[in-house]
């Protein structure tokens, strides 16, 4: 598998708009933090009365991680989009037939391809919590540390993960880009958002175990914490799990079935 | 030794069927060409051999083994058109080809020397011209010297020099001891580099052999002489052949394959008095075969 993801490796070292979007994603991960950060700041200063409702910093340890987690995942629609770029330029350079033909089996194809996964929600995971550590620490300085909210690393490379894993299963379902990224975009974005809705209003509650949702659900929304805890009712956090991982089998199944048994 | 046995191939795409039945043996070291018009299931039978398409039914063996990934490094393989990763070099390129086969990492500056693509290698893929690419994928097919060469329409693309120099390289690799299956429909290619050759129309199989066999299945001698008639009416009486045509200001005989020869005819005719003008030994044009062959 080294091998393998060694020669994945020579077809992204040189690939410039891998770096570039990587490099987007890098500097919107700070950019992200850094504007929640900043209002949160002004309004504490400017009117001292909003901390009864706002509580503390919430980017003091251990909130630091549960709030950077939450607004980094607003931007996990750009390793999806890495992965469907990814996955389409195979298909559309037919290197994917080239890779069969030089000697890898299909299921070395589509295991690499999984691999990818996993390494991209590693990596966006890093940018989180250095992300984290950054924040937390201007906030409360070093003494402040505190790993005891750090299960929501965990949750963020989950998220990560089903959002990466979509976006390959969209990819290899559609093949070309602008479809499966239209595609992966939409049901990101707009549609899940809208089945959730309508699911929780008329069917009760099951709307947050929908495939996207079920992760997104793992962090809460952070701010007014005292406020939300009060009116909304967080979904089981274990059945949020269940979920997630289930809905993860299922795209790395699909995907490899797909890919083992299509015409290529 | 067999390096590919087809045994009842057969691939419908939907209600279409692409090939009905195929079977043929490819012997090593043969140079075996698969003749067949645009949309005869050349590529699709190739396909199926690199476990890119998969046989609605049927059977092949490679190499004297069941087919796999390990197999599949043992033979180099250039399928419809080059592919490539277009933002990379033509020698990252190979890298990655040489990485997935597992051998000729070190033969790269080699096989890009071959076809003359070395002063090019570090441009990205996407500048080059579509001989250029067709190269490039021929150099791929090279690395690791495989026993087996596939070659699918492999002068696509590729200027007259470009055409002859592969035409070369091919006969050169043959020369070798390898064996090199390539689809065509380019008769002339065909004929100039093929030991072998099986033609297909329609995805069926018409014939397949050794290309002596197969395309020339008739000697013609062409004769002149002032009078033509009296070398008509005495050649009835000459042993052997199977016809007599009259064309144009010349007669021709057709004999078995092989078994024309001149010097008898030309002793005989002297020995009846007739001096002949003209003697040729021709061998029917393989367009001319082939179109009787895909037409029938």
């Amino acid at each position: 598998m080294l091998q393998h993801l060694k020669i994945e490796w020579l077809k992204i070292k040189n690939y410039k708009t891998f770096w570039i979007l990587s490099s987007l994603f890098l500097v919107s991960v700070f950019g992200i933090n850094y504007i929640a950060f900043a209002i949160e700041q002004e309004t504490m200063q400017k009117a001292p009365e909003a901390g009864m409702i706002l509580g503390t910093s919430r980017f003091l340890f251990p909130d630091a991680w549960s709030t950077v987690a939450y607004l980094c995942s607003y931007l996990l629609f750009i390793p999806g989009l890495l992965m469907i770029i990814s996955i389409s330029n195979e298909f559309s350079f037919k290197t994917h037939r080239q890779n069969i033909i030089d000697g890898w089996s299909r299921t070395d194809f589509i295991y690499v391809k999984l691999m990818d996964v996993v390494i991209l929600a590693i990596c966006s995971t890093i940018c989180m919590v250095i992300a984290a550590f950054i924040f937390g620490i201007s906030t409360g300085g070093f003494s402040s540390i505190d790993f005891s909210g750090s299960i929501y690393i965990l949750y963020f490379f989950i998220q990560a993960l089903s959002y990466i894993a979509a976006a390959l299963l969209a990819g290899v379902l559609f093949k070309r880009s602008g479809i499966a990224i239209g595609v992966f975009f939409l049901y990101a974005v707009v549609l899940e958002n809208l089945l959730a809705g309508l699911l929780n209003r008329y069917v009760g509650g099951i709307g947050a175990y929908l495939p996207l949702e079920s992760t997104d659900n793992l962090i809460p929304f952070p701010f007014l914490r005292n406020v939300v805890d009060h009116i909304v009712k967080r979904p089981n956090t274990i059945a949020l799990l269940i979920a997630a991982c289930c809905y993860l089998g299922l795209y790395f199944f699909l995907c490899k079935r797909k890919f083992e048994t299509d015409e290529l | 030794m067999d390096v590919l046995t087809l045994t009842g191939i057969t691939k419908y795409y939907g209600k279409i069927c692409a090939l009905n039945n195929v079977s043929f043996s490819i012997p090593a070291g043969s140079v075996y060409g698969i003749l067949g018009p645009n949309g005869s299931g050349k590529t699709t039978l190739l396909g199926i051999i690199m476990n890119i398409l998969k046989q609605t039914s049927g059977s092949f063996e490679l190499l004297g083994c069941a087919p796999d990934n390990h197999i599949r490094r043992k033979v180099g393989t250039l399928l419809e058109t080059p592919n490539f990763y277009h933002y990379l070099s033509g020698e990252k390129n190979l890298q990655i080809a040489a990485a997935i086969k597992q051998k000729g990492a070190d033969q790269i500056e080699e096989v890009l020397r071959k076809v003359n693509l070395y002063d090019r290698r570090q441009s990205k893929f996407s500048t080059y011209s579509l001989g250029m690419k067709q190269r490039l994928g021929i150099a791929s097919c090279l690395l690791g010297s495989p026993e087996v060469l596939i070659f699918d329409e492999p002068t696509n693309g590729l200027d007259p020099v470009g055409i002859s120099e592969i035409r070369e390289l091919i006969l050169q690799l043959s020369a070798e001891g390898k064996t090199i299956i390539m689809a065509s429909h380019l008769l002339d290619e065909v004929e100039k580099v093929c030991s072998h050759v099986a033609i297909l129309k329609y995805g069926n199989l018409l014939t397949a052999g050794k290309a002596g066999e197969v395309l020339v299945n008739e000697d013609i001698v062409e004769l002149g002489a002032t009078d033509l008639s009296q070398l008509a009416s005495i050649l009835q009486a000459f042993p052997g052949n199977t016809q007599q045509v009259k064309s144009g200001n010349f007669l021709q005989l057709h004999f078995p394959v092989g078994t024309a020869n001149l010097e008898q005819i030309n002793r005989f005719c002297q020995e009846h008095d007739i001096y002949l003008n003209h003697l040729i030994l021709k061998k029917k044009s393989l367009e001319t075969l082939f179109l009787e062959i895909t037409h029938n």
